[in-house]
This record gives C-alpha cells, structure tokens and sequence, in this order.
C-alpha cells in the first residue's frame, strides 16, 4: 500500500563508516542472541560433544527418535490448538475492548493500560495454583478451556500494546464519525475502516501470543499436566531422558514457530488486498 | 416552516453549560456560520446537529422531522471535519464511494456519481491515490467530495480549514462556497475566523460562552453589532465609556461625543460609545466640520497593513485606533499632533453594564 519514498537528502557517493564501537555493539548483540540458537542445531545433530571444540561426527539419528516418539503428534496437535485459541479468543477480547474505550470511555484508557501490565507482575506458578483452586469444579477442572483461559489472561499484554497503539494512530474516533456520518453502522465502521487500519497492529499481536503460547510450560503443567500434553511439556521430559532429543525437539518447536508466523503475515498482507478490492468500485 | 429547526437546545458537561437556550431556523440551501472563540459551543452544537451529541433538552427538526431519537448513520447528514478525516487503507475513489456503498448504490451510479463530486472539487486526476500522497488542502477537498457523494440533507463543517496554510484557506472558502450555491445544499460552517465567516455566510450566528450573541446576515454583524463583545470579536471598535447627556450627546472622558438619537437611554445612564477605526478620519490641521466627533491626539504607533495604516492615537490617555489609507492622507509620523474626526452616524451606543 504505502511506496516508501526516497529520502531527499540522500548522497550516493559517500558512505558512513560505522564506528569501531558501533560494529563492536552490534557484534555482541548478534553473538549473545544467535550461540543459543545455533549451539541448540548443532547439538541436535551431533553424535558427541563434550572433548572437542566442534562435535566429533553428525547424525539425524535423534530426530529420528523425535518424530518416532510417542505423543510427537498429539502434543504437537495440542500445542497448536491451545496457540490458535489463545489468539482467537485474544483478538475477540481485545480488539473490540480497545475500540470502545478509545472511542467512548476514554478515561479508562489508563486504566486499562495498568490492568494489561498485571500479567506481568504475578508469578504465573501462583495464577496457576490460584485459578485450579477457584474453578475446581466440572467441566472447567483441570480442562484445556480452564488452560486457554490462563494462558488468554497471561499472554494478553502482547496482544493490547500492538493493538492499543495502531489503534491511537488512527485516531479511531475521527475515523468512526466520519464512518456514521457516511451512513455505516458500527460493525460496518469496525470491520470496513477500523481494522484494515489496524491489521499490521493485530498480526503482531497475534504473532507475539502465537509465539508466547507455543513455548508456554508452567501454566500447562500445574493446571492441565498430562491430561493434555503440549509440545513444550514433552521437550521438558526428554531433557530428563536425552538432551540430544530434547534439542532436535526444541529445533522443530522453533521451526514451527517460523513457519506459522509467516503463515499468519502471508495470510495477513492477503486480507489486507481482499478487504481493499471487495470495496472497490472501478 | 423552516427547512432545518434547533429549539431551546441546552447542553451541559459536568455541570458546566456548554449550550445554552439555544434557537435558530435555518433556511433550505442557506449556508448559516457559527462563529466564536473556543470554547463558545459553537461545535458541540454542531455536533448535536450530527448526532454525535446528545442533547440535554430541546429538539432538532429536519425537513418537518424530529431527528434527535435517530442516530447518527441514518441522519442524512454530511460532515466534514477539520481533520480530513479520509480513510487511509482506501484510494481516493474508494473513500468517495465509501457512503454509497453504505447506501447499497448500484455500480453504475456509483462510479457515475464519483466521477460527478471529483469534478466538482476540481480532483479528477487524484482518483486512483491513497490520502496520504495528498495535500492537505487536496485531503480537504475529497473529504468535502465524500460529504457531498451521498447527497445529504444537510451538510455540516467543522472548522474545515483550520488546519490550511493561509493561502490554502482563501481558495478552499471560495470553493465551497461555489459548491454550496451550487448545489443549494443546507450548510452549516463552524469557524472561529470572523473573515472567513463574514465572507462566505448567507448567515452568521455569533456565540459566546453557550449563548447566541447576535444571528444576521455578515452586513448587520458588522455594521450594528448588538453587543460589546459582537462589536469587539467581529472587526477591532474603539470603545468610549460614557454617561448620556441630552438627546444625542455622551460625556466621555469630559469630551463630548455628538451621537444618533439616543432613544430608549435614560439621562444620565452609563453607555459605551463604539466606532469602528475605518470611520475616524485623521487630519493635520484643526477640521471645520460641523456637527462632527473632533478631538486631538498625538500618534503613538503606527502598523501598516498593507491596504490600509493603522494608527494608535493617544486622545486624553485614552487609546483610539484609526485606519487610513494611503490614497486619501499625508504622511503621517510618531508623536505628531493631529486632530480625529468622526461623523455622529459613526458612533453605536450601547448600555454598558452587561
């Protein structure tokens, strides 16, 4: 939609050099983020690892036994539905909730903006514990819907900030006027104006709770445990049982990550077009 | 009957009135100004009119109707906001048909009818651009292009201009006012710009503080104010506090000012004499005239507007401003003694207390 424009200022003779301190700083920072990943690949594939600098040999071997795993399926199928729920159940919470407040009850805006920093503050052992102990009643009891709820309420602030914020850019109150005024109702106004505004806000929020949730272990360990195994909860068992396994697990977690957040871009950026052309009238 | 109704409409925010009693009939296809300072209700009474204010109490009637009850997307009314307000993810030609697409237009008579609006702001070649590769002055005219695609009843503007360059302004105006007349389509244009007001309206209506101060025509606005802060916010007035004396003369200051006829004034009672500084006339030598307001000053700042120089003389400690224009004076310098003249049909006169 937007074509980036070319700076008026730009010179294309003349390159800056990025200072010593600078290639230093961004070295670093690519080292202490990248070694953790790259060492977890490496161990994945190694036969062994502890005399020499690099492995002694390479084998596929232990995904092999990742794959051959009992449970490999099931904990993927569950770790999937439990992300997808959490972002859907997310997105019909908040984004209309946001909409609202921004564009009636602007005072709670504050408010609001405190309510989504608590998930951060409470240990998620004692929300946990805590929420076991107040619905311990059927069908919520130790339930995955009892589970999409915790993890709804834990993983929320990385849906609000990208939503809150695209939404204030728009000042969604001018736009949803200017949307009555041209005869639109409110769902009209939400779904025509509001959100094709907000979609780079709302995919990566998604993203980000998508990614949260798929990696999530506390949670789904102290309220559901085995009753409904995730990806995360099985990588867990066989750190016990191999680290080699464990490893090739943690490689497949993060390359299903990657592949869904591309997913949801693609399927994103292909909305966008969608909603664009359906208005369109020439 | 008039086409659009506002009957003692009242408005108020935690207590504080921000409209208040407020009347007025608008005639169809008139373009009617609310003019004021901020602050003054001009656009909260806009907004009631829109539908996106409720009222306290009153009633708002459109072409015979109630429309209060109704709410705001089916009030048949265009509004154009000082922001633009235009949809970013949509083109120019999207954001147009936006409101007939609402309306469930066939295709036909959609594309027909944009065309026709982007013909009349003058923006046939901008059709197929996004907003933001827009100016501001060209985001402006789709926005009023949008308003006017759906054919409202009534077209509102909320300052639709402030946010314009000054040369930007000037054309816009005259634009919808050409539009407007035009098409004959009830307009109501909020501004706190007095020329801006003067210039395009059909009518003023002068508010302050939640209240109208004066409606009339942009002529009756300037020419007889009918309060002190009309005669002050509409135009600059010299204002001479005084006490009636006689039938036609006020005592200010131990000068005496030669008035119209002062009936409806007590003897004695305290009045503000108003005269605008484009009826004082500034001579070197002492005027002969008779029956004329003549008093000496000494100039003590001279501004030079460009058509007209605008003088502040010291008359007895009081402050007078008088604008000349080059054609008809001597040079003038500072601190040069000289005499003002006004006729008594200059001078408006009006009860002080208010």
């Amino acid at each position: 939609m937007a074509k980036s424009r070319s700076t008026p200022f730009h010179v294309p003779n003349k390159k800056i050099r990025p200072a010593g301190w600078q290639v230093f700083l961004v070295g670093f920072f690519l080292f202490y983020m990248l070694v953790p990943i790259i060492s977890t690949y490496v161990f994945s594939v190694a036969t062994r690892w502890d005399r020499t600098i690099l492995p002694e040999g390479y084998t596929l071997e232990f995904y092999q036994r990742a794959f051959d795993a009992s449970y490999f399926t099931i904990t993927l199928r569950n770790s999937l539905i439990l992300s997808l729920a959490t972002v859907l159940v997310s997105l019909l919470v908040i984004v209309p909730t946001v909409y609202w407040v921004h564009t009636r009850l602007a005072g709670a805006k504050p408010l609001l903006d405190i309510l989504m920093i608590l998930p951060f503050g409470i240990p998620t052992v004692v929300l946990a514990l805590a929420l076991v102990q107040v619905y311990n009643f059927s069908p919520l009891a130790r339930s995955p819907f009892l589970l999409i709820g915790a993890v709804v309420i834990y993983s929320m602030p990385f849906m609000y900030r990208p939503v809150a914020n695209a939404i204030q850019a728009i000042d969604a109150h001018v736009m949803t006027e200017a949307g009555q005024s041209l005869g639109a109702n409110v769902f009209q106004v939400l779904s025509k104006i509001i959100i094709p505004n907000i979609l780079p806000g709302i995919l990566s929020g998604s993203l980000l709770v998508f990614a949260t949730v798929f990696a999530e272990y506390t949670l789904t360990s102290l309220i559901v445990g085995a009753r409904f195994k995730t990806f995360p909860l099985l990588l867990v068992e066989f750190t016990r049982i191999n680290g080699n396994v464990a490893s090739a697990f943690s490689v497949i977690s993060f390359t299903i990550a990657w592949l869904v957040s591309i997913l949801i871009l693609w399927v994103g950026s292909k909305g966008q077009v969608a909603k664009t052309k359906a208005i369109r009238t020439g | 009957m008039s086409y659009l109704e506002l009957k003692n409409i009242n408005k108020s925010y935690a207590g504080v009135a921000a409209v208040h009693d407020f009347n007025l009939d608008i005639e169809k296809g008139s373009l009617v100004s609310f003019l004021g300072p901020s602050g003054c209700g001009k656009t909260t009474t806009l907004r009631m009119i829109a539908g996106f204010e409720q009222l306290d109490s009153g009633t708002i009637r459109l072409d015979g109707s109630d429309i209060v009850p109704v709410p705001p997307n089916r009030r048949d009314i265009g509004m154009v906001f000082q922001a633009y307000a235009l949809f970013p993810n949509l083109t120019v030609r999207e954001n147009i048909a936006f409101g007939l697409q609402m309306k469930k237009t066939p295709k036909k008579e959609t594309e027909k009818r944009v065309n026709e609006v982007l013909d009349m702001v003058r923006l046939q070649d901008t059709a197929k651009r996004f907003p933001h590769q827009l100016s501001g002055g060209q985001q402006q005219r789709i926005a009023l292009a949008r308003a006017l695609a759906v054919q409202p009843r009534v077209l509102l503007l909320d300052e639709p201009l402030s946010a314009l360059d000054a040369e930007v302004r000037v054309v816009l105006r005259g634009e919808i006012r050409r539009i407007q007349s035009e098409l004959a389509i009830t307009t109501v244009y909020v501004t706190h710009d007095q020329e801006e007001a003067l210039s395009i309206s059909d009518k003023v209506v002068v508010m302050n503080k939640g209240l109208i101060e004066q409606i009339g025509t942009p002529e009756e606005i300037y020419r007889a104010p009918m309060s002190r802060f009309v005669a002050t916010f509409i135009g600059t007035a010299n204002q001479f506090l005084g006490k009636t004396s006689g039938k036609n003369k006020v005592l200010c200051n131990n000068v005496e000012l030669l008035t119209g006829d002062l009936n409806g004034f007590e003897e004695g009672q305290a009045v503000v004499v108003l005269v605008r500084p484009e009826n004082v006339q500034v001579q070197s030598d002492k005027p002969q005239q008779k029956n004329w307001n003549i008093v000496p000053g000494g100039i003590e700042t001279i501004t030079f507007h460009g058509a007209v120089t605008r003088l502040g003389v010291n008359v007895n400690g009081q402050r007078v401003v008088a604008d000349i224009t080059v054609a008809n004076t001597q040079p003038v310098s500072l601190n040069q003694k000289i005499w003002l003249m006004f006729p008594p049909d200059a001078c408006q006169v009006m009860a002080a207390e208010e």
